[in-house]
C-alpha cells in the first residue's frame, strides 16, 4: 500500500516534466518511440509511471513540439521518427529552465525536512 | 502483444479515428512492442498500461484526432435524458398533428424534408501540414481521401500544395479527395 503511494508520487511528480525528458533525448538525434525509452532507460529513468509516452509524443506533434518523419528499418514497416522542433528546442530549454528554479526551490525547502528527519 | 494492438484498432474505429491515422499509429505500436518483446520487455513494463482502450483513447485524444475521450460513465447518464427528450419530441409531434388535422391545414404549409447529408463542401488545406490537413478532410463527413505517392505513410510536416477536388467544390461524400504534398 506504501510502496503504491510512493509509486503513484512519483508518477504525479514525473508528470509535470516528462514531455521535457522526452524531447531531451530527441534534441540531438531523432528517435522512434521504443528507442526513446531505451535513452530514457539508459539516462536513469526506467519507468515512466502511469501511462505512457505515446499520448504524450502525440500531444507534442499536435503541438508542433517535436517534428516527425518515416525512416526504412530492416525487413520492418517504416518506423517513425521523433526529433525536436525549433519550437521545441525553445521549449526545452525554458522548461529545464523553470524545472531547475523550481528544483531549488523545493530544495530549500525540504532540505530542513530532511535535515530533523536525518537528525 | 498483437491482441493489444487490434484491441487499439478497435477502439479507434470506435472513435471514429480516420483509417490512415489509426494504421499508421498501430505500425508505430506494433513494430516497437516487437522490438521491446524481443528485448524481454513485457507490453504492460513497455506502456505502462494493461487497458488497450484507456490507451487507444488517451493517445487518439492527446494527437487531437477526438474531441474528448468518451467516458462510459457519463454516456450511461446521458441515456435517460435521451429517452426523456425523445418521449417529448413524439408526443410534441402527435399532438401537432392532432392540431393540424383539427384546423385542416394540414399539407397546406411549406413542407420540411429533412435529408441525410449526402454532399460536403470540400475545405481549403492548401498551406496547411499534412496531419492537420487530413484531420479537417476527415472532419467534413467524406468517406475517403488519399495522400498521392504516400499510400504507405507520411511525414506530418510536409506541406499540402495541391487538391482535388478544388475547395469549395460540393461533393458526394463517397467522392475521394486527393491531397498532393510537398515541402514547403
Amino acid at each position: 500500500m506504501r510502496r503504491m503511494a510512493i509509486e503513484s508520487r512519483r508518477s504525479q511528480m514525473l508528470r509535470g516534466v516528462l514531455d521535457l525528458c522526452l524531447l531531451a533525448v530527441v534534441v540531438d538525434e531523432p528517435a522512434y518511440g521504443y528507442e526513446m525509452t531505451r535513452r530514457l532507460r539508459e539516462r536513469g529513468l526506467s519507468t515512466v509511471g502511469e501511462g505512457s509516452i505515446y499520448p504524450l509524443l502525440g500531444r507534442l506533434e499536435r503541438e508542433g513540439l517535436v517534428a516527425t518523419h518515416r525512416e526504412a528499418s530492416d525487413g520492418g514497416p517504416p518506423r517513425k521518427y521523433y526529433s525536436a522542433s525549433p519550437s521545441g528546442r525553445r521549449a526545452l530549454h525554458e522548461g529545464v529552465r523553470a524545472w531547475r528554479d523550481v528544483r531549488g526551490e523545493v530544495d530549500s525547502v525540504l532540505a530542513t525536512i530532511e535535515a530533523e528527519v536525518a537528525g | 502483444m498483437s491482441a493489444f494492438v487490434d484491441e487499439c484498432r478497435r477502439e479507434w474505429k470506435r472513435l471514429g479515428v480516420p483509417d490512415l491515422l489509426a494504421e499508421e499509429m498501430a505500425t508505430e505500436l506494433e513494430a516497437d512492442l516487437a522490438e521491446a518483446e524481443a528485448d524481454g520487455v513485457s507490453t504492460v513494463e513497455m506502456l505502462g498500461e494493461s487497458d488497450p482502450r484507456r490507451f487507444a483513447a488517451a493517445w487518439a485524444s492527446e494527437r487531437g484526432l477526438v474531441s474528448e475521450p468518451v467516458q462510459e460513465t457519463k454516456r450511461r447518464r446521458v441515456w435517460p435524458w435521451v429517452v426523456v427528450a425523445f418521449v417529448l419530441l413524439c408526443l410534441f409531434l402527435i399532438s401537432f398533428a392532432f392540431i393540424g388535422v383539427g384546423s385542416g391545414q394540414l399539407g397546406r404549409g411549406p413542407q420540411v424534408q429533412v435529408t441525410p447529408l449526402r454532399r460536403v463542401s470540400v475545405p481549403n488545406v492548401i498551406g496547411m501540414k499534412a496531419c492537420k490537413a487530413v484531420r479537417i478532410v476527415a472532419g467534413t463527413g467524406v468517406d475517403d481521401w488519399r495522400i498521392l505517392g504516400h499510400e504507405h505513410g507520411y511525414d506530418c510536416d510536409l506541406i499540402v500544395v495541391g487538391q482535388t477536388p478544388a475547395p469549395g467544390n460540393v461533393i458526394r461524400r463517397h467522392v475521394t479527395v486527393t491531397l498532393r504534398l510537398g515541402r514547403s
